[in-house]
């Protein structure tokens, strides 16, 4: 093959999936512009598709038309998915609208692991196609799509590329029409610049947002169905879709149609130039760009013109953002039983290994609890930059990765090994660097700092949706990077039996998987501790506890409250001459460096061998912490870590009982977001309003709940 | 909804308390009475009483921040009354959003004008056929091209790359296509140029004279009695004064007062 059509066969699996990209990507841009929703679950409608296509393609009765399958299927798998993505605008995103586009990712976040789940799920009888468990499957094509096609000077490419973008081209052109040449379309183009007006005028666009939302439903399920004519299909096709089409939404400007086609076909030029190695090769070391170039673009562009190439500011100037529904004020207890079930609630947990194999296995101390309270100084460390300063960080998972990668490879010896040959090698070897538990955690914490300063300097200039977009921009750079890392393992990720110990000097009381306080305790003839309980265990209580009182006391100083104002209203903050931008960052840091301790205590604590890999990177967490924080009640330090604790434990009992388990923890936050927005913490206000409704009202169920009623209409309310 | 309403709110403030309503008989398009609305915890309005005659233009001037767009805001809907009535026609329209509102033939040109700034002109009047009231009178979006300045050469431009001037004429000119009974205009000489300003007075004054009853909100005091028949003046979310805009023009006390106008 010559460099030529080397370059022309790149050019053409560039564009076959820059324009699955633009399909993909003009949906969510479509759906954002108008709802200002951000639609996490769009990857796994685009998989739906896929499904849906397959399903319909084994249908038996088919098999005697005079065409393919694959046609029907195509025609309608996107029409199935409509449905779906109509029912989901109507069921779960209505009840939403006006409150913080925080909501939406929490919601669709929920959906997301809903979605994954039935897919997933091997079940029903055979000639039902649509569940197939994990392995990937392949769509028969007609033969009509099979082989070469020649393009003349001796080049041929796959005739599937070359339908794949007319198909794809016909649909985008098709949109473009419709968006410029129907009402529809105008008045879906004006929603998007401001909704508020489209009302003033008599137009009740609310009608129209099931149809925007099936729509750009049936555009994901389009994309997922043709490249699942090439890929195949499997449960995690959404997944490794759904980032490339923000990164590429966010890229073009939220809302633009235009920026949805040059963002997508950019990218996905970029992508298949940088991955394959003929052409590029030589001059570009393509392999370690391939995953990270694209977030490093967004990231420039995010920098450089926050609104994204064709993003207008003035579109954004709606002011309709609702506000994020804390659980703080919202408690029926005082403070003083606040602090007193806190000590408690310590009290009971230092306690628990007492009954260690005789009321349960060492796991449910050694790990469960472990995990649980390492999940709650991680929430806690969220709450501070999203319950106090008002930040969605989307990339929280960074810190807390980078805090566990720093663990392990301090234990391998890897960080002293980058000071080799340097004077400060000598320092480390007497400090006994490789085995402190205690420097481990404090090289993570301040490498977390360190990132979190840079993420902070670089993103809190931008606000809102935005700010969430680049942390998660940043997070899945990181990631990208780990995995073509040689030395943080790439994708195996790393693990060592090494452990670190309790000390420093080198001189210590052991390693933190041994250090064993009771084997066995028998008081009088009654067997109280049958198993060993482990130091690490309480080194994890005093570590979360401590966190939080420190917290707490940052929260309780001026910081704190100049912080809350800033959340309340930026605005009203720097009319008083604060620097609100500096504070948000100090927060920033802060919650960076106690991420980076959560993390940075995982693999020590919680095995024998310390091991860490790359889905702890993964931007699932990101939204599992926030789901965590949510649950608990936002704006309150302690609700995040209750928070976190049930989502671990509930998580836990799920698996135990039904394989079905994500499903169901994706539908208990859906349920949540709607209807408890403010949290685990404002169950008892919320239950005695409830009460208390009921007996002066006649019993009726007449309102909305008191969580989120106010905000119901505060898309009207603040419209311009 | 009789004539005394409109003038009780004079003796909120101990203002000079010579509100003249001797004159305000005709039909009512729109009558407000003892109106509150606010934000969150805070009331702007507090009680805001007022009425437009049928076929005039009747003003409610005040300075920054004494409620004027609010005022505005709960009349279409667009924020909750909290107690109070808003009539429209003698039917209370108290709880109608404001698609309802709009459907009626309350138009607003609303402040900042709010265009569709990615939209053309033409496509920005079509927003306006798209909807607005089927009962009010509408005009066509040929015929304000017409009879509008220059939009007719404009039509094909972007919104956002309009002068002021012309966004305010293209804003009022899209409340006429979606068809008004009552146009209610918020400030719609703000950061105009004088010779631009008299432009836009003039088209409300054409407006007038076919017969839309025009709620003129305004801060430059002098525009409002140029144009008005009957003048409001709010602060502090209540009607301070109401009276005849000759009558105005001549009360240095309620000027200096309420409005920070020295004469």
């Amino acid at each position: 093959m010559s460099a030529f059509t080397a370059v022309i066969d790149q050019l053409i699996n560039g564009l076959t999936i820059g324009i699955v990209y633009v399909l993909l990507a003009a949906g969510l841009s479509i759906i954002f512009g108008v709802m200002d929703v951000i639609n996490f679950a769009h990857g796994e409608l685009f998989a739906l598709g896929a499904y849906f296509a397959l399903a319909v393609a084994g249908v038996q009765l088919l098999e005697g038309l005079p065409f393919h399958a694959f046609w029907i299927s195509l025609l309608l798998a996107p029409l199935a998915v409509a449905v779906v993505g109509g029912g989901i605008e109507r069921l779960t995103i209505r009840p939403l609208y006006g409150r913080n586009p925080l909501y939406h990712i929490l919601l669709t976040f929920g959906l997301v692991l809903v979605f994954k789940d039935v897919i997933e799920t091997r079940c029903c009888p055979p000639y039902f196609l649509l569940f197939r468990g994990t392995s990937r499957s392949s769509v028969s094509l007609p033969p009509m799509l099979e082989g070469q096609v020649a393009l003349g000077a001796g080049i041929t490419v796959a005739t599937y590329s070359v339908f794949v973008i007319a198909a794809g081209t016909v649909v985008a052109l098709g949109t473009w029409w419709a968006l410029n040449n129907t009402k529809v379309g105008l008045i879906v183009r004006a929603g998007a610049q401001d909704r508020g007006m489209v009302r003033h005028l008599g137009i009740d666009i609310d009608r129209y947002y099931t149809l925007v939302f099936a729509f750009g439903s049936a555009l994901a399920a389009v994309a997922g169905i043709v490249l699942a004519g090439r890929q195949g299909v499997f449960p995690a096709m959404g997944d490794s879709v759904i980032i490339p089409a923000f990164v590429i939404v966010v890229l073009g400007g939220l809302g633009s149609f235009r920026g949805a086609v040059v963002g997508g076909l950019g990218v996905g030029l970029i992508q298949t130039m940088l991955t394959s190695p003929p052409v590029l090769g030589e001059y570009v070391p393509s392999e370690e760009l391939s995953g990270v170039v694209v977030f490093i673009l967004m990231i420039i562009v995010l920098l450089a013109r926050p609104q994204g190439l064709f993003g207008n500011p003035e579109w954004q100037s709606s002011g309709e953002e609702g506000e994020l529904l804390t659980g703080s004020g919202e408690g029926v207890l005082g403070p003083t039983w606040r602090k007193r079930l806190g000590i408690g609630l310590v009290a009971l947990l230092a306690l628990v290994p007492l009954g260690v194999g005789v009321r349960y296995s060492t796991y449910v101390v050694d790990s469960l609890l472990v995990t649980m309270m390492i999940w709650a100084l991680f929430a806690l460390s969220l709450d501070f930059v999203l319950g106090y300063a008002g930040l969605v960080s989307l990339g929280h998972v960074l810190f807390f990765g980078v805090g566990a990668y720093t663990s392990v490879l301090v234990a391998q010896g890897k960080v002293a090994g980058l000071f080799a040959d340097t004077p400060v090698a000598a320092l480390l070897s007497v400090l006994g660097y490789s085995d402190s538990v205690f420097l481990a955690l404090a090289t993570g914490v301040g490498v977390a700092a360190v990132l979190a300063w840079v993420v902070g300097y670089l993103s809190i200039r931008v606000a809102g949706v935005y700010f969430a977009m680049i942390t998660l921009a940043f997070a899945e750079l990181v990631r990208n990077a780990v995995l073509k890392l040689q030395w943080a393992g790439s994708t195996d990720g790393l693990s060592t039996a090494d452990n670190l110990d309790y000390g420093i000097f080198g001189q210590g009381i052991g390693e933190v998987g041994d250090v064993v306080l009771v084997e066995e305790l028998t008081i009088g003839p009654v067997l109280v501790i049958g198993g060993e309980v482990h130091l690490s265990y309480y080194f994890v209580l005093v570590t979360v506890a401590g966190s939080y009182l420190l917290a707490r006391r940052m929260m309780n100083a001026p910081f704190g409250s100049v912080l809350q104002a800033i959340r309340e209203s930026e605005q009203r903050a720097k009319f008083l001459g604060y620097d609100t931008t500096a504070y948000k960052r100090r927060a920033f840091v802060v919650s960076g460096a106690l991420a980076g301790l959560a993390g940075g205590l995982l693999p020590i604590t919680t095995g024998i061998v310390l091991s860490v890999g790359p889905s702890d990177l993964h931007w699932i967490v990101s939204g599992e912490v926030i789901v965590a924080t949510i649950l608990g009640g936002m704006g309150t330090l302690y609700g995040p870590m209750l928070g976190a604790g049930l989502f671990v434990g509930a998580e836990e009992l799920l698996v135990e009982y039904t394989d079905q388990w994500q499903a169901i923890l994706g539908l208990l936050f859906v349920f949540f977001v709607i209807f408890v927005p403010r949290g685990l913490v404002s169950l008892p206000a919320l239950l005695d309003r409830h009460l208390d409704l009921d007996l002066g009202g006649g019993g009726g169920e007449t309102g909305a709940d008191p969580g989120p009623a106010p905000e119901a209409d505060a898309d009207r309310e603040v419209d311009d | 909804m009789s004539g005394e309403d409109a003038a009780d709110p004079a003796q909120g403030e101990g203002g000079p308390g010579d509100s003249d309503t001797s004159d305000r008989s005709g039909d009512r398009i729109l009558s407000v009475e003892e109106l509150r609305a606010g934000y969150g915890e805070t009331e702007v309005l507090r009680g805001v009483s007022f009425d437009v005659l049928d076929g005039e233009v009747a003003a409610l001037v005040g300075r920054n921040g004494v409620g004027k767009t609010t005022t505005l805001r709960a009349i279409t809907g667009a924020i909750p009354a909290r107690s109070g009535s808003i009539r429209f026609r003698g039917e209370s329209i108290i709880g109608e959003d404001s698609v309802a509102t709009a459907k009626r033939g309350i138009g607003l040109v609303p402040e900042e004008r709010r265009i569709f700034p990615g939209l053309t002109v033409e496509e920005n009047l079509r927003m306006g056929q798209l909807g607005g009231s089927e009962t009010a009178h509408r005009r066509e979006v040929e015929e304000v091209l017409e009879t509008f300045g220059n939009l007719r050469e404009r039509r094909n431009n972007r919104g956002a790359n309009l002068s002021g001037g012309e966004q305010q004429m293209l804003a009022i000119a899209r409340a006429l296509v979606a068809g008004a009974d009552l146009l209610l205009l918020d400030e719609p000489t703000e950061g105009l140029a004088p010779l631009i300003v008299e432009s836009v007075e003039d088209v409300i004054r054409e407006v007038n004279d076919e017969g839309i009853s025009v709620l003129l909100v305004e801060q430059n005091v002098a525009v409002a009695l140029d144009l008005a028949d009957h003048v409001f003046v709010l602060d502090r979310g209540r009607i301070v004064y109401s009276g005849p805009a000759e009558r105005l023009e001549e009360d240095g006390e309620v000027l200096d007062r309420h409005l920070g106008v020295s004469v």
